[in-house]
């Protein structure tokens, strides 16, 4: 096959991969509605197959332009959507068995892929001499998992997260202002962090509340805040070894390991904002919702450091491709 | 004086918190916004110069503020100073409690059933039996052991000491990257050498042209290393994105001997003598000759420079420009030269009014004005641009590669019968080739190994900080009445509380199972 045909084929399985999470996206809202069985196992086998095909695409691209996939803007964020779509399937469904979050994390991807596909699209060529270098392997791919996990964590999860803390909030008001109050059941949150649709805080009992408890679509507060914690702290030290590594590469290249570039200056933002959260975390009047706007502080400073810096602000770093 | 203490020990306890660490921490993140917002002195000089044009005002407030060198501005170095300060006040007393914990063994503790992770079991062995099994148990799982016979035989163990080993290395790993900069940028320098295809450049203050900045500490002792450029190359790719550019040459010792040849490209300095040359820039230094009838007055390539491409040009579609001063004359000239590396742009240029790229050179012209006056009367001291608002205006012509033309008439002077030049009475120029020259940068930074070697702690401290946890453990093995033991087993943790439910589990059976022979549970 020739360069055009492979980089073809790249473009028609990230389309069949968008298509594909969106369908998988469909899927897993309505399973978190509506709880039926069948809705989630077509939604994780249509995320699968999306999965499939992107890497299917992502590798060939990579044979098109005869270099690593990740030398642009288009086929960066293209590998991050992948990534993230990955990173869930694997940590949040592999790990904490929590099959309710999908939507909202393929909504990411698929906005992700989208921008890409409209704004960030090029044809593959080879790489400005400035990435020309075995530390792309080494910097980029630690970037990128780095951010696709802070994206999983600090983004998606701490926002729900967020949600979940503030619908439990109210809840518990509703509560206390109900006399007697009633005794809170054995309902550790730590069981059952899939819970069913009338899954009730503080109600074991269904019939005994005279107010009907709204349905807590999501999975408690606590087990979203621990999930957001551990993808950020999984992912931390990664970030650490991108910048590291970014540092060993600027020598390199430019002579110095720290100019304060954009880049730089914004990768260690996020990395400031991240450690800040992690020692928040641990500090009294900063834990819970505090922390957590810290977490999406540092979300929102990831995607400047993506986004913003590559196509609006001037620097070293100015890689995008884009025209 | 008890105020003053009292007040002191007030700033102490405040700065040793971890809430203020917090806060200072965000305030850097916070400060090196503004840095990235605004443009800076160090990194794009143009755009603050741009700034002072545009918007005077606002950047004379900006450079009274530091906002255009913020990471240089005494208020970052007073947030990160106050930062490492508490970090300090904090890691501290934690060493020395780490130290403290490190040499004290693990505690006996009283009532077992009362830490919130209890288990019982009765196993049909002795006590003694018990107790050596589960010290096994507890050695393999890199709990440190120590015995705590109380009314019976006991064990207190403890493991997680590395998690707060780690997050101390972590931190204090960070007063090792400020030596490591004091100590590299103090003692170094960073600078450029503009070097025309041909030229030996020796790595002296002086050839730096004011291109360099030196460290505080850094006294004057250059390299003296010799860099000779033969060749510099660039190709472009499809779309006239650079693909490839190298400097070729050879590195000579400060004595001239040849030490080795290099090949400089981006990503692959060259190192000689503690110093680097990197590849950083490059251009067109067509090589010009000035004469005044038959006296040389200037021969040599001189560096050419580009303007900032207007919107929807390209870089490659303007000309390049130079100037070569001839300060012995009276009165003193200058000649403002427009480089066409290829001429057909030029001709394309005034034909339709665009001018195609000019990736390589092709027959190259260049257009000259001669000016005369007082060069030193204008304050601006640019190397590629004269300052012509004092000057008038002499003459101007066109000159092209390997032609001499007389300044005078504007026209070429045919070479003789002989092919020797009969030079023209007063000026006349020559273009006898173009050439490209390349720009390294020149650096020496003896910090590099004590950050590598900061960094590669902080990653080797960071690890254990996050996913190692702090837990005790207590065993107790008391005779049951008959020929077995009850085995009571207590856990407390630290961290992560809610995994060590599970692990205190699977803890108590392989403790249970240690002494009894039954396969351990897992």
């Amino acid at each position: 096959m020739t360069s055009a045909q492979w980089a073809r084929l790249s473009q028609d399985l990230f389309n069949a991969a968008m298509a594909a999470y969106i369908a998988a996206m469909v899927g897993y809202f309505h399973y978190l509605v509506f709880r039926k069985r069948p809705a989630w196992i077509a939604a994780r086998g249509l995320a699968v197959v999306g999965v499939g095909a992107h890497t299917a695409s992502v590798v060939s691209r990579g044979i098109a332009a005869g270099r690593v996939p990740w030398g642009n803007m288009y086929e960066y964020s293209s590998l991050l959507a992948l990534l993230v779509v990955a990173g869930y399937l694997v940590i949040v469904e592999g790990r904490y068995k929590v099959r309710t979050l999908g939507g909202f994390v393929l909504a990411f991807s698929v906005l992700t892929m989208g921008i890409a596909a409209v704004r960030l699209r090029v044809p593959p060529g080879p790489l400005v001499p400035a990435l020309n270098s075995y530390w792309i392997k080494i910097h980029v791919v630690a970037a990128i998992v780095g951010s696709s996990l802070f994206a999983l964590g600090g983004g998606v999860l701490t926002i729900l997260y967020l949600v979940q803390d503030a619908r439990e909030r109210r809840e518990a008001a509703t509560l206390a202002a109900q006399a007697p109050p009633p005794i809170m059941g054995g309902a550790s949150i730590d069981t059952d962090p899939d819970a069913p649709p009338h899954f009730e805080a503080g109600g074991d009992d269904p019939a005994a509340g005279t107010t009907p408890v709204p349905r807590a679509l999501l999975p408690p507060a606590a087990v979203l805040d621990r999930m957001a914690y551990r993808t950020i702290a999984f992912a931390f030290p990664i970030w650490t070894f991108a910048v590291i590594a970014g540092a060993i590469w600027a020598e390199n290249a430019w002579g110095r390991y720290w100019g304060w570039d954009p880049k730089e200056t914004w990768s260690f933002i996020t990395w400031v904002i991240y450690a800040g959260y992690l020692h928040a975390r641990s500090t009294a009047g900063w834990k819970g919702r505090k922390a957590a706007v810290l977490a999406l502080v540092g979300f929102a400073s990831l995607l400047v450091t993506y986004y913003a810096v590559n196509l609006f602000i001037v620097g070293l770093h100015s890689y995008a491709g884009v025209p | 004086m008890s105020d003053v203490r009292r007040s002191l020990a007030l700033v102490w306890r405040t700065l040793r918190s971890m809430r203020t660490a917090l806060v200072l921490l965000l305030l850097l993140a916070v400060a090196a916004i503004a840095g990235s917002l605004i443009p800076q002195a160090m990194n794009s000089p143009a755009r603050v110069e741009a700034m002072f044009r545009d918007h005077p005002a606002l950047a004379r407030f900006y450079n009274a503020a530091g906002l255009f060198d913020v990471y240089g501005s005494w208020w970052f170095t007073f947030i990160y100073t106050l930062l490492l300060i508490s970090l300090a006040a904090c890691l501290l007393p934690r060493s020395r409690a780490l130290v403290r914990n490190v040499r004290a063994r693990p505690v006996a503790a009283r009532e077992l059933d009362g830490f919130r992770h209890y288990a019982e079991r009765t196993i049909p062995a002795d006590p003694e039996r018990v107790i050596t099994g589960a010290r096994r148990v507890l050695r393999r799982r890199l709990f440190r052991v120590e015995a705590a016979n109380g009314r019976a035989p006991g064990l207190a163990a403890d493991k997680g000491l590395a998690r707060e080993a780690g997050s101390l290395l972590f931190h204090w790993s960070f007063f090792l990257i400020l030596i490591g900069i004091v100590w590299g940028k103090g003692t170094g320098f960073t600078g450029f050498a503009v070097i025309a295809e041909g030229e030996t450049w020796t790595e002296a203050h002086a050839n730096y042209d004011g291109n360099i900045r030196e460290g505080r500490f850094f006294n004057e002792d250059h390299s003296g290393v010799q860099i000779r450029v033969d060749d510099f190359q660039v190709t472009y790719g499809p779309n006239l994105v650079p693909k490839d550019f190298v400097t070729r040459g050879e590195l000579l010792d400060p004595r001239g001997n040849p030490v080795r040849r290099v090949d400089i490209r981006v990503n692959h300095p060259a190192e000689e003598g503690g110093v680097k040359f990197y590849q950083s820039g490059f251009g067109w230094a067509p090589v010009i000759e000035v004469r005044d009838g038959g006296d040389v007055l200037y021969r040599g390539p001189v560096p050419f420079a580009e303007d900032p491409p207007p919107k929807g040009v390209g870089q490659l579609q303007l000309p390049w420009h130079g100037v070569v001063r001839l300060p012995t004359l009276d009165p003193q000239a200058g000649i403002q030269f427009e480089l066409w590396p290829d001429s057909r742009a030029l001709l394309m240029l005034q034909s339709t009014g665009v001018a195609p790229p000019m990736p390589y050179a092709f027959a190259p012209v260049m257009r000259y004005t001669v000016y005369r006056g007082n060069l030193d009367a204008s304050p601006v001291r640019s190397s590629t641009r004269l300052d012509t608002t004092l000057l008038h205006t002499e003459a101007s012509g066109i000159v092209g590669a390997a032609t001499t033309v007389d300044v005078a008439s504007g026209r070429i002077v045919e070479p003789g019968p002989s092919g020797a030049i009969d030079y023209p009475k007063g000026l006349s120029i020559t273009f006898p080739e173009l050439r490209r020259y390349t720009v390294l940068e020149v650096a020496r930074d003896r910090g590099l190994w004590i950050e590598l070697l900061a960094a590669i702690l902080i990653l080797l401290g960071l690890l254990p900080a996050l996913y190692t946890s702090r837990r005790k453990v207590w065993v107790t093995a008391e005779p049951d009445g008959g020929a077995g033991t009850v085995l009571k087993v207590g856990g407390f943790a630290l961290q992560r509380k809610t995994q060590f439910e599970e692990e205190f589990d699977r803890l108590v059976n392989e403790l249970a199972g240690a002494s009894s022979g039954r396969a351990e549970g897992s």
